[in-house]
């Protein structure tokens, strides 16, 4: 179906409750404006190709907005040579998209970084992870504080394979990412980490799909959202395990701190179960800074803005602890270190 | 000797419970002095006190920090001024590695940029001395630390901030024979720059620190106060003893 077709979606629908999709959609809801391609820039280690299978998802409104505004797409491609292989996509102008896609065939992590001063930028990515392969993703968002960000996600795990996500969302002034995760392969293993920084007015929106179609498959959802200021930070979760998805193991913990008065946090895990014999667990907690951390630090010598920095930085970093990948953790550690370092400064 | 330490007939409340009623306490440099005393009888609320917890409040009675009125100082900048206290149930920071924190730590007590492989060097030395394996710096701290483990990383990070007044409390607490050495070790390597407050349940860790004084506090004041051997009598005697009301 095409956009120009679709119903618009109403607040009732969950994933559309927080964040309208009038609100992240580039100009007026019935328009598919001009879109610039990104810019993908990529290291030693891969290689970006033209010409990407256009996807299109029956019926869901920012896949198919996304697909319509992109003509087209690249596709990576990695050789194993390098530990860690680095993508640069930037956006600029008023809209700009770009999608990429990854079928991961070896062993292999990548850290995808958006950056720049589009005032809209739109981005999927899909991807597989193949039998008996460990991918770890990492994406950083680090769009201008000005600029509104679409982000939709689309992967498959398959058998005895391992999907490692991390995601730094510290960037863009609104951000809607929908992120999709089937395990459709037994043994299949997920584990997706998620950190947020909400400070001045964002509003970050993340949806969080997990789908266990068949059994002997693990996945394990953490997201850290330390709220500041005005800024707003939504997390739903959808984990669905299949009536054949027997000895399934799923988990999801939503984490929000929260660093003001006015600051919101809204963490709403969603499961439905059709299988008998799975574990499966959720839980969310809320909570400001806890004044013993910074008492002990301040006793430690830090100043107040230092200790609470400090506990922020802890509080998000902890949130990729989950992750067996050295690489990805030690790389969101960086870019959230230099984040919040120049957070302190201004 | 200089005075580090000089409190005057101080008074602390809780929720304005009184927990201290009317305690004076005086510490040079180089003394060790250790304060032994039932549950309840407000050692702890002396040490957070002394530290700046803003759960208690002063409500009579003054402390000078080398000759300057303590109040004047907030908890930074009391650790800034040489202020340091072990804690007796160290907190958990998720996220935050050890090595990060001691770096900030001490880079905001020494108030100047840290070189990086002399502050290595330092921190090798520290953690030599307390025995301890240096994957601790990249866990996160507290976090999973058993309780041996917390009461270390106290005492090096005691080591690293080279304090003018150090404050240990119950430090000795749920540590075997072998910890308890180490941890006497670091605690004799900065007692003689500084004014050590010991406040502790056992007589054991006097076995390896030699007190100046020993001090018996019940009901929020010193009711006592003695040599090394008041340690000991107190171990065989108990408590009973000194509280005991004279007849009229």
């Amino acid at each position: 179906m095409k956009y120009s077709k679709m119903e618009l979606p109403s607040r009732a629908d969950h994933l559309w409750r927080y964040t309208p999709w009038k609100r992240i959609h580039p100009s007026t809801v019935e328009t598919i404006p001009d879109a610039v391609p990104f810019r993908w820039e990529i290291d030693e280690g891969g290689v970006l190709t033209d010409g990407m299978p256009r996807v299109m998802a029956d019926g869901e409104i920012a896949r198919v907005f996304l697909s319509e505004l992109g003509k087209t797409g690249i596709s990576l491609s990695t050789d194993g040579t390098q530990p860690v292989v680095h993508i640069r996509a930037v956006a600029s102008g008023h809209a700009s998209v770009g999608h990429l896609h990854f079928d991961c065939d070896k062993d292999v992590t990548v850290i995808i970084h958006l950056s720049g001063e589009a005032e809209w930028a739109g981005l999927h990515i899909t991807g597989s992870v193949k039998s008996n392969v460990r991918a770890a993703i990492g994406f950083v968002n680090e769009l201008s504080a000005n600029s509104k960000l679409l982000r939709c996600e689309d992967w498959t795990v398959q058998r005895d394979a391992t999907l490692e996500m991390a995601s730094l969302s510290i960037g863009g002034f609104r951000c809607k990412n929908d992120l999709r995760t089937r395990l459709t392969g037994t043994g299949g293993s997920l584990t997706q980490a998620i950190s947020v920084h909400g400070h001045d007015q964002r509003h970050v929106d993340h949806h969080i799909e997990i789908h266990h179609d068949i059994g002997h498959t693990t996945s394990d959802l953490h997201i850290h959202a330390a709220c500041n200021d005005e800024s707003h930070s939504i997390s739903t979760g959808l984990l669905t395990i299949a009536e054949a998805a027997n000895h399934s193991d799923a988990g999801q913990v939503f984490k929000n701190l929260l660093l003001s008065e006015r600051s919101r946090a809204e963490a709403i895990p969603e499961l439905e179960v059709l299988a008998d014999e799975v574990s499966a667990n959720h839980g969310a907690a809320s909570s400001p800074v806890n004044s013993e951390q910074m008492h002990y630090l301040m006793s430690r010598g830090l100043g107040a803005d230092e200790a609470t920095s400090l506990i922020i930085e802890g509080f998000m970093q902890d949130g990729f602890s989950a992750l067996n990948s050295k690489a990805l953790v030690d790389e969101m550690r960086t870019r959230l270190t230099v984040h919040l370092e120049c957070e302190l400064m201004r | 000797m200089d005075e580090i330490l000089r409190i005057e007939n101080l008074h602390v409340s809780v929720d304005e419970t009184p927990i201290i009623k009317g305690l004076s306490l005086t510490i040079h440099q180089g003394e060790i002095h250790v304060i032994m005393g039932r549950n309840g009888a407000g050692k702890s609320t002396l040490a957070s006190v002394l530290m700046g917890h803003p759960a208690y409040v002063i409500t009579e009675g003054s402390i000078f920090y080398l000759g300057q009125p303590l109040e004047e100082l907030t908890v930074f900048e009391r650790a800034r001024a040489g202020m340091f206290l072990s804690f007796q149930y160290p907190v958990v920071i998720p996220g935050v590695q050890v090595g990060t924190f001691l770096k900030k730590s001490v880079q905001s007590v020494r108030d100047e940029p840290i070189k990086g492989r002399a502050f290595r060097k330092e921190l090798n030395e520290a953690m030599n001395t307390l025995d301890m394996d240096k994957s601790v710096l990249s866990r996160y701290v507290n976090d999973g630390f058993s309780g041996g483990e917390k009461k270390r990383l106290e005492i090096l990070q005691m080591l690293m901030l080279n304090p003018k007044l150090a404050l240990l409390d119950e430090t000795d607490s749920g540590l075997d024979i072998d910890a308890l050495r180490i941890v006497a070790k670091g605690i004799n390597q900065v007692a003689p720059q500084a004014g050590c407050l010991i406040i502790t349940h056992y007589q054991r860790l006097l076995d390896h620190v030699k007190p100046t004084y020993v001090h018996v506090m019940i009901d929020g004041q010193i009711l006592m106060t003695g040599g090394p051997e008041l340690a000991l009598e107190l171990e065989e005697k108990g408590y009973d003893w000194i509280d005991v009301v004279p007849e009229a």
